[in-house]
């Protein structure tokens, strides 16, 4: 287990900051990947940003009506595995087989 | 269109032995604190600290003039790789991965690779590019590629790819320290593997293959993600009574045939496994190398087992390209029928 | 989500489109209308929606209007028209082989739905208008200059022109087109059943209770603390929706 923290996206059109209209989760919630995590507004639009991992919340780093920055701290996870950015953790499959071997003559 | 997606923070290291991912990380870090001309670069290494956590936390420790981000253009990292090496810098570039090192072959081929030739032995090139390879773990095209035969088959090219952390150690401290170029492949799909608290310095030469099974019926020979699948394999045909060898390459130019010759001398079998496709892939050079060495002990010819002749796959059909446990076992079923 | 999930509908006036989920042969699939200077993107995607239908198990058809996002982008106000646009979302259902559908409107694609409910009679089964009252946004707008005032449109017209790729010729000839049909609530769209969805502090839904006919089955929600801009997102609007399409029998309701 790993505590790790998301920064406010880079929400596109020049736009540097956002303000949080709705934290759709709460602390100690766990919540999975892609599930609503909280809704923003822009100057020009409002936008619902889903989770980037499943977890734990571990803390959330803006009240309601708090201005932050692109890039400023967003939300803390405790998740369940340390993984890189791209694709997934292979899972520790049990290896599963049909073949069966004879062994040689000695 | 693109859903809003969100970078992460760096991962604080955890209790048991280090990662792959966190062995790299400490090889870099000392060969970036033992030789003052090491420089780390590439994309998103830096600042981010890597998209798989390898090179985390080097740009704070050692500043961005030698730990840096570059641009997104592969034939300008190693370009740039060059021209630091002639200049008596010994560089670290990283290519994100496997499949992004193909607008790179230019610089990798025409001049990373021969320029100690080409300039009578003046320029030697001390490059380690580091090359996260192969599948395994159901990325996009480009993010799962085996492109080991391609640079072996390039004269003046060291290749290597370690198949746990405390080797992924040893071979970069020996890749960097090298004066030659190497191409140091990650196998992405181990980078999560944790191995022993304490991590060595390397003991035996560049080129040396090791036995990380020893077993008297069959040798299977592997490198990379690979060499977990024939632990697999060995564990498997241990319950059926079949005592399996497993040699791990580790080092892919040059190939250690003395190393190959001695295990399969003994066993009398072989089985070569790999990730890319099957034609004209390493497997065949391996095969050709035991075959020549040890033609009259073998008891059956050598088998491959490998990827298919097909472009890499899309993410949920990487089990079936990837070679099974069943795929192996048949070839080994084969050499003992034989 | 991919820029490839994006088709095009072939025509004098080319429109960029989207069909997403399973398709049902129980239930009409849901097409989502954006509003002025949006997109489908911006209106629908960004802000959850697709998500949240396609979560419910729904088949989405999303369409940029002429004008916006990946359609063509017509200069003369007469290719604006209400009942142009209600052509447009008619001629992309006959595309697909759609006969009947639920339409989700938000400000401008509210109007939209309304305009083409009221058209063509029997294509719409459910409609949502969003943002929307019957009050004249255009009411203090200037057609030689939209956007040089201080009126809620103004503002919109403002942030929508300031937009990147936006078209500023095309969304003035929008204004225009639309402002030449000023809504009204008669002939109402006969055989549907309305919800109407704002913020409560959304001022270009001013009366938006009006519309509803309770006897029909219609249903009126108010999101407290947002308003125009910010009820897009919010899970109180998906909500209301989603029970508004699946319920065998929508009730009356206020809030």
């Amino acid at each position: 287990m790993a505590e790790q923290t998301f920064a406010l996206p880079d929400l596109g059109e020049g736009l540097v900051e956002a303000t949080v209209l709705e934290w759709l989760v709460r602390p100690g919630e766990r919540v999975e990947r892609n599930q609503p995590l909280v809704e923003l507004e822009t100057t020009k639009s409002a936008v619902e940003i889903p989770s980037p991992c499943s977890g734990t919340v571990v803390r959330l780093h803006a009240s309601e009506e708090e201005t932050l920055r692109v890039g400023a701290a967003l939300v803390t996870f405790e998740v369940d595995s340390a993984a890189g950015i791209v694709g997934t953790v292979p899972g520790g499959e049990r290896p599963t087989r049909r073949v069966r071997l004879r062994p040689p003559a000695e | 269109m693109t859903e809003l997606s969100i970078a992460e923070e760096p991962v604080p290291a955890p209790a048991r032995g280090p990662s792959m991912q966190q062995a790299i990380n400490l090889a870099l870090e000392k060969v970036l604190e033992e030789d003052p001309t090491t420089l780390v670069f590439g994309e998103d290494v830096g600042r981010l600290g890597g998209v798989f956590r390898v090179t985390d936390g080097l740009q704070r420790r050692f500043g961005a003039e030698r730990v840096f981000d570059t641009p997104l253009a592969e034939s300008g990292i190693v370009g740039l790789a060059v021209g630091l090496a002639m200049n008596g810098w010994r560089p670290i570039p990283e290519l994100q991965f496997d499949g992004f090192a193909y607008p790179a072959l230019d610089q990798i081929v025409n001049q990373m690779a021969r320029m100690h030739y080409r300039s009578r032995g003046t320029a030697p090139m001390p490059i380690t590019l580091r090359l996260p390879s192969f599948g395994g773990i159901q990325a996009p095209e480009h993010h799962g590629e085996s492109l080991e035969a391609l640079f072996a088959h390039v004269p003046g090219l060291k290749v290597c790819a370690p198949s746990d952390p405390a080797d992924a150690y040893r071979l970069l401290l020996q890749s960097v320290r090298a004066d030659d170029p190497v191409i140091y492949m990650e196998p992405k799909a181990r980078y999560w593997d944790r191995g022993p608290a304490e991590l060595a310095e390397p003991t035996e030469p560049i080129g040396s293959s090791r036995v990380v099974r020893p077993g008297r019926h069959a040798t299977l020979v592997a490198w990379g993600a690979m060499v977990h699948r024939c632990l697999q394999v060995a564990d498997l045909a241990a319950e059926d009574g079949v005592d399996l060898e497993v040699v791990d390459l580790r080092w892919l130019k040059p190939i250690d045939a003395d190393g190959l010759a001695a295990s399969v001398a003994r066993t009398r079998r072989a089985v070569v496994v790999h990730e890319a496709p099957l034609t004209a892939g390493l497997g065949a050079e391996v095969a050709a190398l035991i075959t020549e060495r040890t033609f009259g002990d073998l008891l059956a010819p050598v088998q491959r087992v490998t990827g298919f002749d097909v472009p890499y796959p899309a993410g949920p059909l990487e089990p079936q390209y990837l070679p099974t446990l069943d795929r192996v076992l048949l070839a080994v079923q084969r050499t003992l029928e034989a | 989500m991919s820029a490839d999930m994006y088709q095009t509908l072939p025509g004098p006036v080319p429109l960029r489109y989207a069909r997403l989920g399973p398709s049902h042969a129980s239930r009409p699939p849901v097409v989502l209308l954006h509003g002025f200077g949006s997109d489908f993107e911006s209106g629908w995607v960004r802000t959850g929606w697709v998500r949240a239908l396609e979560e419910a198990g729904g088949e989405v058809v999303g369409l940029d209007l002429r004008g916006h996002g990946g359609s063509a982008r017509p200069h003369t106000p007469d290719a604006y028209l209400p009942e142009v646009l209600a052509g447009d979302v008619a001629r992309l259902l006959d595309a697909l082989g759609v006969g009947r559908a639920d339409v989700v409107g938000y400000s401008m694609g509210a109007r939209l739905g309304w305009e083409f409910a009221a058209r063509f009679p029997g294509r719409a089964r459910r409609v949502v208008l969003g943002g929307f009252g019957p009050s004249d946004p255009f009411a203090d707008v200037d057609p030689a200059s939209p956007g040089s005032g201080e009126a809620p449109f103004d503002r919109v017209f403002r942030a929508a022109v300031a937009a990147p790729g936006a078209d500023p010729v095309a969304l003035t000839a929008c204004v225009r087109g639309q402002m030449s049909r000023p809504f009204s609530p008669d002939p109402a769209p006969v055989g549907v059943r309305l919800l109407l969805v704002a913020g409560e502090r959304d001022a270009l839904a001013e009366g938006m209770e009006a519309l509803a006919a309770p006897g029909r089955g219609d249903a009126v929600v108010r999101i407290p603390r947002r308003d125009h801009l910010t009820a897009v997102s919010a899970q109180a609007f998906k909500r209301a929706v989603r029970d508004f399409l699946s319920a065998e029998s929508p009730s009356f309701r206020t809030s």
